[in-house]
């Protein structure tokens, strides 16, 4: 993928550039806002990385620009601010997601990743298929292999954001945000706990264990 | 060049303002009472000398020239008050006890005036005397000058104005010292105050200022700025504890990381190890002092909101259902039993991510404490008094009395909580969203003690009525 980096911490954006270099992605890095907005007009991104406070044009106004030319690029902000009300004001500039720093690097690459996902796979599907398993969105069931399995609803939901993200790693964080909404980090591995019951019940009698843990990172359904 | 500090103080200021007033009103005074007595003086003199001017007229009446002539010789030559004149239709003398009329008289009636008497004392030295008369002709043409020495009159005016602007003065110097002492308890008073005031200024908020027990404005003022200052230290204090806290809590994780990237750099210098290790540990280091620092952040800014932000009426039962569902397999990992008895359709207002946040910290604290085996109920309920209460009751070892306000502060972690991880703000935040909500945090006992477990804990939340 093609990633714009908009931070004007010169050492972060080179390391966060090489991180996503080393995960295969091509990343182009401007200082401040008003190089992104050249940048972001002159050519085409899958992804922009966005950083919140900037000196000359903040990302926010950046952002904004970009949606009034009518770029739907996928955006995700970084900030410091991390309080609710932050977080609302970058989604309604325009931003797709919203990663508070300092953030680790497995949990920049597990959003780029939804995000330039949920780009390509709209949400009209009714069936989901991954490997063995099929989630059907209507009826509200989950089958492996022909095998019916029974989910509790939250489970579902669990499970249903782990299969649009097959193949890819999704953090704890984002399973917290994303499935139950919330923008805290419980101090105990409630997630952890949740992860094992559901995989308890897609991976028990299988030969082949689809719910992985990846370590630093989180968890990753493999096809 | 100023002037010395008293005389620039407020009360001086205004006893002056209150003098100038209070001298301008006796100089009325004393100008009302100066014309009255000497108008009285002279009019005094005019009635005797009336009288004695008929008296003779009479006798003028009845006698004719001869008995007037008598009558004056007889009162000039006594030792006279008055002095006596009766002079011809030119106005030569006859007889009296003066040489001649000290008053221009026109012949048509009764003239008065003043004039001066100059008279010789024992000693030989003149005095001069102030005097009145009144010269009338008489019917045969003969004039008539009866005249009276009004000077020891006088001087008793003169005695009373006198001892009228005595007093003025004197009222006037008791004003201004009673203006300055005045002033001086006003400003040793206030200045008691500033000298307080000045020293908080420079830092020293341990100084308080002295409350005399008089009751009286300035006791107010002093009380006043004491509990003023009270709060301000006891808020710094806490400022600063914190802050000793931070420095602790970040400081002895960073040694710690410092330590194991230095001896992870010395092993790898060797060849000995694999430096991924080290530096997985050191991740995990930062990552906690991250978490540390976040929670800090978080309890600082719902501090310094004073009311939480983004309010919304909310379903309580609700939240808490969500969130026992977060912790619901957790629970059952551990072996705890765990409940809940949430009242539906309840109402409360708050803002929703804050209460659900503080209720994970309740129940995170539960879960990590309460032995396998053990149980946690979570509850919603509505207190007859119209407020909303969350509570957590769990069977885990629970908190002594002594401690249950100090669990509460930041960093605080009890010495038998040391080996679980946390950096001991979950229930700080907890009393922070319940201050930012106008509510409180209650601790009581759990329901009990049970063979080796309990006694338990009970973590109520409470939130005010909605509305």
């Amino acid at each position: 993928m093609r990633i714009l980096i908009v931070e004007d911490d010169l050492e972060a954006s080179s390391a966060m550039a090489k991180s996503l270099a080393e995960s295969g992605h091509e990343t182009v890095t401007a200082e401040d806002g008003e190089a992104g907005l050249r940048l972001a007009r002159d050519s085409r991104f899958d992804i922009m990385i966005v950083d919140r406070m900037m000196p000359r044009m903040d990302g926010i106004t950046m952002v904004e620009c970009v949606r009034r030319d009518g770029d739907q690029t996928p955006v995700l902000f970084l900030s410091a601010l991390g309080e609710i009300s932050d977080r609302v004001q970058g989604l309604r500039a325009g931003g797709d997601d919203y990663l508070v720093k300092p953030y680790a690097f497995a949990e920049l690459i597990a959003r780029v990743e939804a995000l330039a996902r949920r780009r390509d796979t709209g949400s009209v599907l009714t069936i989901l298929r991954v490997g063995g398993l099929e989630m059907d969105l209507i009826a509200r069931t989950v089958h492996r292999s022909g095998q019916e399995i029974d989910l509790q609803p939250r489970e579902f939901q669990l499970l249903e954001f782990l299969m649009r993200h097959a193949d890819q790693s999704v953090t704890r964080t984002m399973l917290l945000e994303k499935v139950w909404e919330y923008n805290f980090d419980p101090q105990t591995n409630v997630i952890d706990v949740h992860i094992s019951r559901l995989r308890s019940k897609i991976d028990k009698g299988f030969d082949k264990p689809m719910l992985q843990t990846v370590r630093g990172a989180g968890y990753r359904l493999e096809s | 060049m100023r002037s010395p500090k008293v005389f620039r103080t407020t009360p001086f200021r205004l006893t002056l303002l209150f003098l100038a007033l209070f001298a301008a009103a006796a100089s009325a005074f004393l100008a009302y009472i100066y014309l009255a007595t000497a108008g009285e003086v002279n009019r005094r003199a005019d009635a005797t000398i009336s009288r004695e001017l008929a008296s003779l007229e009479a006798v003028y009446r009845r006698g004719g020239f001869a008995a007037l002539n008598q009558g004056v010789i007889e009162r000039s030559t006594g030792n006279q008050v008055l002095l006596y004149l009766l002079m011809d239709r030119s106005g030569a003398p006859i007889s009296g006890s003066i040489a001649r009329s000290p008053i221009k008289a026109d012949l048509s009636g009764r003239t008065w005036g003043a004039f001066v008497l100059a008279d010789a004392d024992a000693d030989g030295a003149i005095l001069r005397r102030p005097a009145r008369g009144a010269e009338e002709p008489m019917s045969g043409g003969e004039r008539l000058f009866v005249g009276a020495d009004v000077g020891d009159s006088e001087a008793y005016v003169v005695g009373i104005v006198r001892a009228l602007w005595g007093a003025g003065a004197l009222v006037l110097i008791l004003g201004l010292a009673g203006g300055v002492i005045v002033s001086r308890n006003v400003s040793r008073n206030i200045s008691s105050l500033t000298d307080v005031i000045e020293s908080a200024r420079a830092g020293e908020l341990h100084v308080r200022a002295h409350v005399r027990g008089a009751g009286d404005e300035y006791d107010e003022l002093a009380s006043g700025l004491n509990d003023m200052l009270e709060r301000l230290e006891r808020s710094i204090g806490g400022l600063r504890h914190a802050g000793d806290a931070i420095a602790h809590d970040l400081r002895s994780p960073l040694t710690r990381l410092r330590a194991r990237l230095e001896a992870a750099m010395i092993d790898a210098d060797a060849g000995r190890t694999d430096p991924r290790r080290a530096l997985q540990q050191a991740l995990e280091d930062t990552d906690g002092v991250l978490r540390t620092f976040g929670a800090v952040l978080a309890i600082a800014r719902l501090e310094a909101v004073g009311d939480a932000p983004d309010q919304t009426t909310f379903d309580p039962g609700a939240l808490a259902a969500d969130i026992a569902e977060l912790y619901e397999p957790t629970c059952e990992e551990k072996a705890l039993d765990f409940r809940s008895e949430l009242t539906p359709g309840l109402k409360a207002k708050g803002n929703r991510d804050f209460i659900a946040q503080a209720l994970a910290n309740i129940l995170d604290n539960s879960v990590k404490y309460t032995p396998p085996g053990g149980a946690v109920m979570l509850r919603v309920r509505r207190r007859s008094s119209g407020d909303i209460e969350f509570s957590v009751t769990d069977t885990g070892p629970g908190v002594p009395e002594k401690d249950r306000g100090r669990i509460v502060e930041r960093f605080v972690r009890l010495e038998q909580s040391r080996s679980q991880p946390g950096a001991g703000l979950g229930l700080s935040l907890v009393a922070a969203v319940a201050r930012a909500h106008r509510g409180h945090l209650e601790l009581d006992d759990g329901p009990g003690a049970m063979a080796t477990a309990g006694p338990g804990l009970r973590v109520a939340l409470v939130l005010p009525k909605p509305g």
